[in-house]
Order: structure tokens, then C-alpha cells, then sequence
């Protein structure tokens, strides 16, 4: 029995450490979760393209509103649709990060999580860090195809491009967090999908992502003022048209920063609930 | 007491369970469990669907809180100190917890990086478990294509990752074939024999009479019974005769003969076998002067001791020779009698 108990004593100090740290965890699930994504080649194909028929379809059939009341003086179409389509991907993108944790949720792996020395709000951050790869990855190719085959000039030169790309990230991570505690709620992707759908069309279209607000007709015109992406569109249009941007960009910031704060707590506390 | 010692320091029971109760709303899942399994231990835990196996499995693994009752894994409440539980169990259930878009090789790297292995370390691990368990040939597949056999494999495998102290296996063998179900033996026996104590529910019961030093049986929330193989199947009713007349037309008569003598035999007509539970040896010549008696040839006379199999039935059902196990008087020492009248007998460890 003496020599079970010092095999028994042997063997626990061999076993690693207490777990790794938490930043640790968020590391190795970070680039455990980004490496999933790209090496799903359709996926990140699909993702590629995506932008085209957006750009095409918008582009062309909604160019007339160029003549439509309050819409900016000599401002080509293109400059004032790209903002809204980078505010849409990064919403896109959020609740891409969203249906990818309802995956792994329903999957095996984090019951097997669950009995590692593990803090599972490191499942849902690294999750969220993923997106954000994500979201720059379809924002970098969306402006790139609207700026090769489309015309679309940043007139507030590349700078401010890079901080709209920023803002838009800002409003995917923000908006990731908020689809993120939906999964947990749900747990499955397609009431989560049914969900968004519902939550997507208002948001994109009760905004001044397509038309300008002064055209709509009043109540409507309040209620994309209430909307929140109405600030993230205005930020990056502002930046992108070279116009004064700071209370919308740190309006979008502060934003964001809300969201998290407040959907990122529940939404660990609810995958971290055993039963 | 320093973190150094504290960490050095073995625990005299790797599992240990006092009035371990787990309610759901009405149902009781788990009631008054005791049990004791000491470090290089195989603990194999009996019962029907639903007796409470998994549930129990469940709140070892820290997956379940127990509702009433306490229980420790290597030295820790599983509740209080879940935290430090978690780095010291492996777990491989029913149902293989692994995503099916990854590799075998990426599952254990990925694991062994999560217990705070370096690169290295992890790859290394990784490669070690991948030849431990025979997965070096599909390390590179992605599981959806790998067969079921692989999947329950890389699940134990996947849970040794941390090289735990206390291992807790739920229907490991469920659905294995024979070769993959011996390797897997050989490694439960192997971690046995390294100091791990190893909790291994099971409804196989050669699995539980080749593995298992020791046996509990689970009926709807009770442990009913636990000990060595040996000592549980000596309890349920030691040995039986068998006989069949070299007359089979002889079978009836002979049946009504040992019935004449107050003796109960199973007869089976198919086979024209009669089987009478004979505990001394004395009881065996009283079937034979019955049968002499009668003037009938007992022919074909063959003894077998009782597997587990009638062990289960007594006790796992509650059918079968229970009564003469609740008259049982050798409860083992260190054990709180069966309070309720006529209630299931309780062993120890």
C-alpha cells in the first residue's frame, strides 16, 4: 500500500502546473479558434466573394438616391454606401462568432471543458478575439474590392480608412458579445439565426446605413436616431467622406464598450452554469 | 502548511463519499451514497440504466452538485475546491466529448496546452497518447471521418492528458470492440498499477470481474452491495448443483422427488437440467439421496460457482435471491447498518 501511495504521490507531481492561466487559456483557444476558421476553405471563400454582390446590387439599384433630399453634395454613391456595407459586415461578423459558439456549445468539446481546470469565459473571449480576425479580414477585402472594381475613394485618406476599419471592428466586438450571450441563451444556431434575422433587417434598414435620415419620414426618421448602428455608420461615413468624425468615432466607442459590459458578464455566467 | 507540502501530500482515499444524495425536483437520483476508493484502486461501479451511475460520475467529475451528503476527489470537495478537482480528474463518458471537426493529434495538443503544457510539452503528449492508444495511424484525420471505435479511444485519451490522479470512466467500453476494449483494460490496469484510482462504471460485467478490484453495485440511487468480485459473488448464494437424468423422461419425476424433500429446483425442460442452490456440501448429498431415494440416476452431475451475472440480478434488480442476501450477516466492518427494514444490505469497500 506504501508503495501505491508514493506511485500515488509521484504521479501528482508530475502532473502540469494548476491548468494554465487564464490569458493563457484565451491564447491557446484564440488561436485554436482562428485556426478552425481559416482552415474552413469554403467558408473563407464564400467569405471573400461576399462583398460583390452587395457592393454590385446596392451600388447600382440604390445610386439614384444620390438625388434624393439630404443626401451629402457630391458624394458619388459608392463613398456613401461603403461605410453602411463595412457597419453591416462587422454585424455580420458578430453574429458569425455567435453561431460558431452555438456550435461548439451543442459540440462535445466543452463538456469536456467543463471538467478542465478551466475558466470557460476564456471559451467565450477567444471566441470573440476570433471574430475580430474575422471581421477584419471581410472588412479589409470589402474595401478592397469596392476600392479595385467599384471606384470607391476614402477622402479622408487612408488613415481615416484605417480608424473606419477600427470603429467598424469596434461595433463587431461589441455586437459579438451581444449574438454571444443570444447562443447562450439558445444554444442552438438556428433559433439564434431566427432570432438575429428578426433583431438584422430593423437595425440595417431603420438606419441611415442607406439613405439618409432627413429622407425618411418622421417616425421612422426616430427611430433610426434611437438605432445604434445609426452612430457606428455615421462614424465611418464621417471618416471615410473626410468630415469631422470624433463625437461619433468615441459616441461608437463608448458604444460598444456598454454593450460589452454589459452582455459579456451574463453571457459567461450562463455558460459557465452547470446545469 | 506550505503550498509545497500541501501539494506533496497524498490523501488517504483518492474517492471519498459520505451520505452522497442528489435530488432532482421529485426524483432522487442518488441516495446516501458512501463509498471509498483508495489510490491504486479499479472501482467498478454496477447498475441498470438510471440507477444513478452517471449521476454520481456527474458530480465526481465536478458536472453535478450533489444536493445533500459531501464528496472529495484526491483530497478535494468537489464543491468547495472544484477548481483543484478539475486539475487532478481525466474523464471519459458515454458519449465522446470531442469536436468532430478536429483532428486527434489537434484534440490532445489542444487539451494538453489548456492543463498549461508548453508547445513542446503538448506535441510531445500528444504523440505519447497517440501511441499509447494505437491513434497514430488516423492522428491526422478529422474525427467525423474516424470510426466509433477511434472516437471512444481518443475520449480516454483525451482525458489522460493531465495525467490525473483520479480517473472516472462512465460506460468506457460501451460499443468497443473486443480488441479496442482489451487495450483500453490494459490501460485502466496500468493506471491502477501508476497510483491512479479509477472509478469505471460499467453494465458489462466481465468487464467488472476482469478489472475491477473492487465492485459496488448502484440499485435506483442505493448502493446495494460492495467488495471484491469474489466476496460479492461468495454472498449471493455460494455454489449450485446441476443434474441431468440419463433418463430425460426422468426430469419431471426427479423434480417432484427433491420437492417431496423440500428442496427447489430450477428446471430447465429444454435442456432436461435441474439446478439447486447448494451453499454446503451437505446439501449436495441431500439432493442426491432424494434422487436415489426416487430410484432415478442423477446422470450428468456438474458444480459451478456464481458469476458476477448473479450477483447483478440479486442486487442490481432487486429480484433473485434477495432475501437471503438481506439475511446476509456479514456486512464488513465499518459500515453503518441498513436502517430501514427488510432495505438493501450495504457493504464496504
Amino acid at each position: 500500500m506504501t508503495a501505491v501511495a508514493e506511485r500515488a504521490a509521484e504521479r501528482r507531481e508530475q502532473a502540469p502546473g494548476d491548468g494554465a492561466s487564464v490569458p493563457a487559456q484565451i491564447g491557446v483557444l484564440t488561436a485554436h479558434t482562428v485556426q478552425a476558421m481559416l482552415s474552413d476553405r469554403r467558408l473563407l471563400l464564400l467569405t471573400l466573394v461576399e462583398p460583390l454582390p452587395m457592393l454590385l446590387v446596392f451600388g447600382q439599384a440604390l445610386s439614384g438616391l444620390a438625388r434624393v433630399p439630404g443626401f451629402p453634395r457630391g458624394v458619388p454613391y459608392i463613398d456613401f454606401l461603403v461605410p453602411a456595407l463595412m457597419v453591416t459586415t462587422a454585424l455580420q461578423s458578430g453574429l458569425q462568432s455567435a453561431t460558431r459558439l452555438t456550435d461548439d456549445l451543442g459540440g462535445g468539446l466543452i463538456s469536456r471543458f467543463r471538467t478542465l481546470p478551466l475558466w470557460l469565459g476564456s471559451v467565450l473571449v477567444a471566441q470573440s478575439a476570433a471574430g475580430l480576425v474575422r471581421g477584419l479580414i471581410r472588412l479589409v477585402t470589402l474595401v478592397v474590392l469596392a476600392w479595385a472594381l467599384f471606384g470607391f475613394r476614402s477622402r479622408g485618406g487612408p488613415l481615416a480608412l484605417v480608424l473606419a476599419v477600427a470603429v467598424s471592428l469596434a461595433v463587431a466586438w461589441g455586437l459579438g458579445w451581444l449574438f454571444m450571450l443570444l447562443a447562450c441563451w439558445f444554444r442552438r444556431g438556428e433559433t439564434l439565426q431566427a432570432a438575429a434575422g428578426l433583431a438584422m433587417f430593423p437595425l440595417m434598414f431603420a438606419s441611415n446605413a442607406f439613405l439618409p435620415v432627413a429622407s425618411l419620414p418622421p417616425w421612422l426618421r426616430a427611430v433610426a436616431e434611437a438605432n445604434p448602428l445609426t452612430h457606428g455608420v455615421t462614424a465611418v461615413r464621417a471618416l471615410v467622406l473626410g468630415r469631422p468624425a470624433l463625437p461619433a468615432v468615441a459616441a461608437t466607442f463608448a458604444l460598444a464598450l456598454l454593450v460589452t459590459a454589459v452582455t459579456a458578464p451574463i453571457a459567461v455566467r450562463r455558460v459557465r452554469r452547470t446545469e | 502548511m506550505t503550498v509545497a507540502s500541501a501539494a506533496a501530500r497524498t490523501p488517504a482515499s483518492a474517492i471519498e463519499t459520505a451520505a452522497l444524495g442528489k435530488r432532482f425536483g421529485e426524483v432522487t437520483a442518488l441516495d446516501g451514497v458512501d463509498l471509498t476508493v483508495p489510490h491504486g484502486t479499479v472501482l467498478g461501479l454496477l447498475g441498470h440504466n438510471g440507477a444513478g451511475k452517471s449521476t454520481l460520475a456527474g458530480i465526481l467529475t465536478t458536472l453535478a452538485r450533489p444536493t445533500s451528503g459531501t464528496a472529495r476527489v484526491a483530497g478535494f470537495d468537489v464543491v468547495a475546491d472544484a477548481h483543484r478537482v478539475r486539475r487532478r480528474i481525466g474523464v471519459a463518458g458515454q458519449f465522446a466529448a470531442l469536436d468532430d471537426r478536429m483532428t486527434p493529434r489537434a484534440t490532445l495538443v489542444l487539451l494538453a496546452r489548456l492543463h498549461g503544457l508548453g508547445h513542446r510539452a503538448a506535441r510531445a503528449r500528444a504523440d505519447g497518447l497517440l501511441e499509447l492508444f494505437g491513434l497514430t495511424e488516423v492522428a491526422g484525420r478529422t474525427l467525423r471521418a474516424c470510426s466509433g471505435g477511434t472516437r471512444r479511444r481518443l475520449d480516454l485519451a483525451a482525458g489522460l492528458t493531465g495525467r490525473p490522479e483520479v480517473v472516472v470512466l462512465d460506460e468506457p467500453t460501451a460499443g468497443l470492440d473486443p480488441v479496442s476494449r482489451l487495450t483500453l483494460w490494459e490501460v485502466v490496469r496500468g493506471l491502477a498499477r501508476d497510483g491512479a484510482a479509477v472509478l469505471l462504471t460499467t453494465q458489462d460485467l466481465a468487464e467488472a470481474d476482469r478489472l475491477a478490484d473492487v465492485v459496488a453495485v448502484l440499485r435506483r440511487g442505493r448502493l446495494v452491495a460492495s467488495g471484491t468480485p469474489g466476496e460479492l459473488k461468495a454472498r449471493v448464494g455460494s455454489r449450485s448443483v446441476t443434474v441431468r437424468p440419463a433418463d430425460a423422461a426422468d426430469t419431471a419425476h426427479a423434480d417432484r422427488a427433491l420437492r417431496a424433500n423440500g428442496i427447489v429446483a430450477a428446471l430447465d425442460p429444454a435442456r432436461g437440467t435441474l439446478t439447486v442452490a447448494a451453499a454446503s456440501s451437505r446439501q449436495v448429498t441431500d439432493v442426491l439421496r432424494a434422487l436415489d431415494t426416487a430410484g432415478i440416476d442423477p446422470g450428468d452431475l456438474t458444480f459451478s460457482e456464481p458469476g458476477l451475472d448473479e450477483v447483478y440480478l440479486a442486487l442490481a434488480t432487486g429480484h433473485g435471491p434477495d432475501a437471503a442476501l438481506d439475511a446476509a450477516p456479514d456486512t464488513a466492518p465499518g459500515t453503518a447498518p441498513d436502517a430501514a427494514p427488510g432495505g438493501p444490505v450495504r457493504g464496504a469497500a
